[in-house]
């Protein structure tokens, strides 16, 4: 099958049984590959209401047809399972070269099934598959992990692993790779540690049939060409996603002090410039990427290293935590990458416990006599490390995510709990800004930015204005963006660069054979947008329009301090969005897919 | 999309002396859509004050993260 690497493996750890099938073509032609993948196999093969960190949870990772090709960022892989943290739909898109290495291995899907009784790790070279024993890893950081397998086998081979935050399950748990990669949300890495699995190494050194080979080098040159002559190329290589810093302080999107602002005093010591200036050595890129957004920096004050911390670590570990200062900001970003935790999350739990904190819900005897005010530095870095090892009263609490922690604890704190679905929101405040506010609200893993950005957008028609054409836009990005996760490409060189997206298609059917243009690709953004929606309904009897609501904070309590003081957006336009959004999407009043719809995207079979 | 407040054009001349700000003020254009500012190839913010042979990249971001 062109384009593909033709075969599904299938790794069972509770018997060892390792097996292959062929990838359907059917299967291909219909959900292309990656997340559109991950959601059939997620539907198909995990049974409704499992525990997902029991052994009936699957844990799916899918390449898609760009993976390891002459695209731009075709550096991608899709890891999808029941989230332990949502109890709904996770799929977290990691970069590196995983991706690259998995289409050279022939392997378009990696199903995870069951749960060892030991530890063992997944070794991938081509054809020769083997569990093996890694006893003498578990227990170890997942940085440090992929430097022994790396000395062991050799630096041509691709590296995933947990750290300790994924061995003991907290429920936002990532997997690492390329020391500074992650598949980072929805708590990936705590399936991967349920099933006690540390580690995959991975080797390929087959070949991918192409449909057009003369069609793609010249489609794949043309991509290339056309970052090559971004404007912008050259500021976004330089400073990665921290170009944005700075200007979402301006404009009150920077999460400050767990999201009760939009704009931090310490902006300065915490942006790109910043960066550049105190920390960054070099810069760093994915497979095939030609704008490297990784940066590689050293922290002299704790004699450490780092890749990173890109946008949303600088505002959920850094303004979200009262941090103005960029080596700290980095060295919590080393610690959480190497024990194996999202970033987001944990940046977003301890923010939560900061406030419970300084409200007197909690003291220093359930902190374990940490003084959690925001700002306090050392209390942040011991507390990351008691969350990844669910050590004491605080560390456990955390480990739940603040969606639950906030119910456990109860006293007003879920009020101030940032989450939508059980997911900690990324790092753009959304106190006024009703597009975006939107996007988190119907994001189909909870509150992440990745499906769909509007924060230019809000300021370009107005950020109170609760318009039809506002939802519009927010559905189209839904139906748009995510088809990179599926193609197993980035998304940041038309995000960031501006690229034209029709050089993608001209590509993909050159690699493929298939001819689709963009309404036939968004077509299947569309479906597989309305199955990961029923996913939630299926697993979650009382799904439906009260899971959409935003945090509270951002109904009920406008900052006091920033470019967004004294705004909020009203509860009754927050409906509205719901409203509109549900209309144009298809779907009843309480935001389930209708049978009409279901229908029309020939769904029905899939979903019964 | 910046562009369009400067009649398509890529680039323009402005006067040394005024803030970005205010430069980017007084060619038309709203302060908050303008993303990143680099001044000779580093950023800036927008209270930087230009100088006599500075060159000015704006970037606006329309994608996103």
């Amino acid at each position: 099958m062109n384009g593909y690497g033709g075969t599904i493996l299938r790794v069972n750890l509770t018997d060892g049984k390792i097996s292959k099938e062929p990838t359907p073509a059917q299967l291909a032609r219909d959900f292309i590959g990656g997340r559109g993948f991950g959601i059939y196999f997620l539907f198909k093969e995990v049974p409704k209401g499992i525990d997902p960190l029991g052994p009936e949870n699957k844990l799916f990772i899918s390449t898609g047809p760009l993976s390891g090709m002459m695209a731009p960022g075709g550096g991608k892989c899709d890891w999808t399972t029941k989230s332990p943290l949502t109890g709904g739909y996770a799929d977290a898109s990691m970069g590196g070269h995983f991706t690259a290495e998995m289409k050279y291995a022939g392997i378009d899907t990696i199903i995870l099934e069951g749960i060892s009784t030991k530890p063992v790790y997944l070794f991938i070279d081509n054809d020769k598959i083997q569990l093996l024993d890694a006893s003498s890893l578990w227990g170890k950081g997942a940085i440090d992990v992929e430097v022994e397998l790396k000395h062991k086998y050799g630096e041509e081979y691709q590296i995933a692993a947990i750290g300790p935050g994924g061995e003991n399950q907290v429920l936002y748990a990532c997997i690492n790779h390329d020391f500074g990669r992650q598949a980072g949300r929805g708590g990936v890495g705590a399936v991967m540690g349920s099933k006690k699995l540390k580690a995959i190494v991975l080797h390929g050194t087959k070949s991918v049939a192409v449909a057009d080979l003369e069609s793609y080098r010249k489609a794949g040159l043309a991509l290339y060409k056309a970052c090559k002559d971004a404007e912008g190329l050259a500021e976004w290589s330089r400073y990665g996603t921290t170009v944005v810093t700075s200007w979402c302080n301006e404009v009150g999107a920077l999460p400050t002090r767990n999201f009760s602002a939009g704009s931090f005093e310490g902006i300065d010591h915490i942006n790109g410039q910043a960066m550049r200036k105190e920390i960054v050595i070099t810069d760093k890129g994915c497979f095939g990427c030609p704008s490297p957004c990784g940066k590689y920096s050293n922290m002299k004050r704790y004699n450490t290293q780092v890749e990173g911390p890109e946008y949303e670590t600088i505002g959920l570990m850094g303004s979200n935590l009262g941090i103005a200062d960029i080596q700290s900001v980095a060295e919590a970003n080393r610690l959480a990458d190497d024990l194996g935790l999202d970033t987001i999350s944990t940046g977003s739990c301890i923010a939560w416990a900061m406030e419970c904190y300084e409200k007197g819900i909690l003291t220093k005897a359930d902190t374990d006599g940490l003084e959690l005010k925001f700002g306090n530095t050392e209390a942040v870095f011991t507390l990351i490390k008691k969350i990844a090892h669910r050590e004491g009263k605080i560390g456990d609490l955390l480990a739940l995510g603040v969606k639950q922690a906030s119910q456990e604890v109860g006293k007003g704190s879920e009020k101030f709990a940032i989450q939508v679905k059980g997911m900690e929101q990324s790092a753009y405040a959304t106190h006024n800004a009703t597009a975006m506010l939107l996007a988190y609200m119907t994001c189909d893993v909870g509150a992440h930015h990745n499906r769909s950005w509007a924060i230019t957008y809000d300021l370009q028609v107005g950020r109170e204005k609760v318009v039809p054409e506002k939802v519009a836009r927010i559905i189209w990005l839904q139906n748009f963006r995510p088809m990179f996760d599926v193609f197993g490409s980035c998304r940041l060189q038309w995000v960031e660069l501006g690229i034209d997206r029709e050089l993608y298609c001209p590509l993909l059917e050159s690699i493929t054979g298939i001819k689709r243009s963009w309404q036939d690709l968004e077509a299947v953004g569309n479906r597989i947008w309305n199955l990961t929606r029923m996913y939630w309904a299926r697993e979650n009897d009382s799904f439906g329009r009260e899971w959409d609501y935003p945090a509270q904070r951002f109904y009920t309590e406008p900052p006091k301090t920033g470019a967004t003081a004294g705004q909020i957006t009203k509860f009754e336009d927050v409906q509205k969005l719901l409203d509109m959004y549900y209309e144009q999407r298809g779907w009843d009043d309480n935001g389930l897919p209708t049978q009409a719809t279901l229908e029309t995207l020939n769904l029905t079979a899939l979903v019964v | 999309m910046l562009k369009s407040y400067l009649g398509d054009q890529k680039e323009v001349i402005v006067e040394a002396g005024y803030t970005i700000r205010e430069t980017l003020i007084s060619l038309g254009m709203n302060p908050d859509l303008v993303a990143g500012i680099f001044v000779n190839q580093d950023q800036q913010s927008k209270d930087y004050i230009l100088q006599d042979g500075d060159i000015v990249n704006l970037l606006a971001v329309i994608g996103g993260g």
